[in-house]
């Protein structure tokens, strides 16, 4: 991930670097191009010019020579020898690599000459003019170097300039950001944003404004409804547990009539329990559990081992309790507990007489295992009504609820079966 | 003792009318809002049982305005919502106990009975039974004032009979006491059993008459 004004820079700097790459060899070319005419323009004006002095001068053949050690003495890109033919010779530029006689030190100089004919006496002389250009390898490296530096002073700029606007331009983007990160909708107030001159910004923080305060809206007729439902149907449950209760207090009820009665108990505190558990599930899933804080959950899993403690005994379960040192995570006391409290009365509930259920931990990780059979369907056991089992009680919603919680805060929770073990591991 | 019950369900407050009458209780019953607000003014209450979800107005109004006639009446709030949020504010605006609906009669009985001897004994609190002394400051259960040795669950069942006492107790009843909220995480509550019959055999053991009844099928009385 890169932030949002890091890539328009990446881009230019990356544009940046390609034309100064290619303006490289292009600034040589044309240095070099312009630096050559200039030379043989140069070349050839004074060619012309000492022919034209030789000439006027009706030098001997002796004066010619010694002209031409006089001048390899003062001058060495000068000479004048004798021609062995007197053919017709066109002026000739050539170029030759050659140590300078000026520096022994660097035996390769580039020398651009220009070589001519001249008639003296009657006598075919060839002159050659020579001067030494700088090497073209020599003037890439100078370039390149200097385009480097400028291509470092420019991404400095960038960077400089970036850093600028990110801080003015697109300062009302990033509180927008802020704000809407650190927003909760089950606070059930709407946002602020705050206004901006750029017009897009505006025009964001507006639609941003309208959605949150629709939100607001929706989520409040929800929970509304889910209150409702909640009341609705919990009254003539309630309804139903004060009959029986009455019923039973009359005398001289007969015995069967009495076992219908009792028969009526275990499908209503299934039809309680399931009520109650929709109802959470539907609470988690609107995020109204809003207040964290830190837990031990150590002490936790103590008092819900010791809350249970009737139907661990009632089954002759053995709980080894392996939990050491402390796990501290942070959530909702309530959910956390819920949480906890579903992944021990399942054990409990699953495991038969005389079975173990061990818990313990490693490092974020704590494990729940119970003694079992068979392995179970892994891919549904944490569906809603996904019975695996033909548990009376059983609401359907426990592992549905436990998932659902994890996952509002990103915990892992996870079922596998080794050696005789079904194992719910929960990963902070 | 008078007891007002403001509850919009009329069936139910009916039942709870029919199950606390007896000769300690007098119960009254208020529908709506402005009936209960009626009642309140006009009457001094042992406990009101409050519906937080009324029709004409939130029940945490009926606390608030409780409050300002600085009345000293016990408050259960009975509601169907059961969420933390509701409890704490109940709590706080003063009132004395949660129950979260659907509940057992019996455990509603036990809690207007614990509030009720709250209110009325604030220093010495001793509950007697024939030669049985029970101290609810100091948990010591004495008979003929040698103390008997009671498990905590031994204890709060000890408190639940003597709170519902000549009604039948269903086995539900007594282990949703015990366990409170997560009794219906459970099919099997034989448990119950256990624990009874330890009580019994300990209050027997000190020559105390044998009061808690077996019902048939259903769960047990204590009869007296």
């Amino acid at each position: 991930m890169t932030r949002l004004l890091h890539k328009p820079l990446k881009a230019f700097a990356l544009y940046a670097l390609i034309i100064l790459i290619i303006s490289v060899p292009v600034y040589v070319l044309v240095i070099d191009y312009i630096w050559i005419s200039e030379l043989d323009e140069n070349n050839l004006l004074t060619l012309q010019h000492t022919k034209q002095t030789l000439e006027s001068k009706k030098f001997s053949q002796n004066d010619i020579e010694d002209v031409n050690h006089i001048w390899g003495e003062l001058q060495p890109g000068f000479s004048i020898f004798k021609a062995k033919d007197k053919t017709y010779f066109r002026d000739s530029i050539y170029e030759i690599v050659r140590a300078n006689n000026f520096d022994e030190s660097d035996s390769e100089n580039r020398f651009r000459g220009l070589k001519s004919k001249i008639e003296l006496n009657g006598e075919s002389y060839f002159i050659t003019i020579e001067t030494n250009v700088e090497e073209s390898d020599e003037t890439f490296f100078a370039i390149a170097i200097v385009t480097f530096v400028f291509f470092l002073l420019m991404i400095i700029g960038f960077i400089l300039l970036n850093n600028r606007i990110s801080s003015r331009t697109w300062k009302p983007f990033y509180q927008t950001l802020f704000a809407l990160k650190s927003y909760e909708l089950s606070k059930e107030h709407g946002i602020n944003l705050p206004t901006s001159e750029i017009v897009e910004f505006q025009l964001m923080n507006e639609s941003l404004e309208q959605m949150v305060n629709n939100n607001v809206d929706v989520y409040r007729q929800q929970k509304l409804f889910t209150e409702n439902a909640s009341h609705e149907l919990q009254t003539p449950i309630a309804l139903i547990k004060s009959k029986i209760d009455l019923l039973i207090q009359y005398k001289n009820i007969p015995p069967e009539m009495l076992d219908i009665v009792n028969s009526i108990n275990a499908p209503l505190s299934r039809l309680s329990r399931i009520n109650k558990n929709l109802l959470l599930l539907a609470k988690v899933e609107n995020q109204q559990y809003s207040g964290h804080k830190e837990n031990n959950l150590v002490p936790l899993i103590q008092s819900t081992l010791d809350l249970f403690e009737d139907y661990i005994i009632d089954k002759k379960l053995k709980v080894s309790n392996q939990v050491q040192g402390s796990i501290n995570v942070t959530a909702n006391p309530y959910l956390l507990e819920t949480l906890i409290h579903n992944l021990l009365s399942n054990a409990i509930r699953h495991t038969s007489a005389e079975g173990k259920i061990i818990i313990k931990n490693e490092g974020k990780a704590i494990y729940f295992l119970n003694s079992g059979i068979d392995n179970l369907n892994r891919k549904n056991l944490f569906e809603r009504f996904s019975a695996t089992t033909k548990d009376k009680v059983s609401s359907g919603l426990g592992l549905a609820i436990v998932k659902e919680i994890a996952n509002r805060y990103n915990w892992k929770v996870n079922y596998f079966f080794t050696d005789g073990f079904h194992s719910f591991s929960l990963v902070f | 003792m008078k007891i007002l019950i403001i509850e919009d369900e009329t069936e139910l407050a009916q039942d709870i009318v029919n199950y606390l009458t007896n000769e300690k209780y007098l119960c009254e019953f208020a529908p709506d809002y402005q009936s209960a607000l009626g009642k309140i003014y006009s009457h001094e209450y042992s406990c009101i049982i409050l519906d937080l979800m009324l029709p004409g107005g939130d029940g945490l109004m009926i606390l608030n305005e409780l409050k300002k006639l600085n009345k000293q009446d016990g408050v259960i709030i009975v509601s169907a919502k059961n969420s933390i949020d509701e409890k704490v504010k109940g709590l706080r605006l003063g009132a004395d106990d949660y129950l979260a609906k659907p509940f057992h009669l019996a455990e509603l009985a036990a809690r207007i009975e614990s509030i009720i001897r709250r209110k009325e004994f604030d220093s010495s609190n001793i509950i007697v039974q024939h030669e049985l002394s029970i101290d609810l400051n100091s948990k010591i259960v004495t008979v003929n004032g040698i103390s008997i040795n009671l498990t905590k669950k031994e204890y709060d069942l000890l408190l639940f009979f003597i709170g519902n006492k000549n009604r039948v107790l269903s086995k539900g009843a007594l282990a949703e006491h015990l366990s409170g909220d997560f009794a219906d995480m459970f099919d099997n509550h034989d448990f119950v059993y256990a624990h009874v019959k330890n009580l019994k055999r300990k209050l027997k053991e000190k020559k105390y008459g044998d009061y808690i009844k077996n019902i048939y099928g259903t769960g047990y009385k204590w009869e007296q």
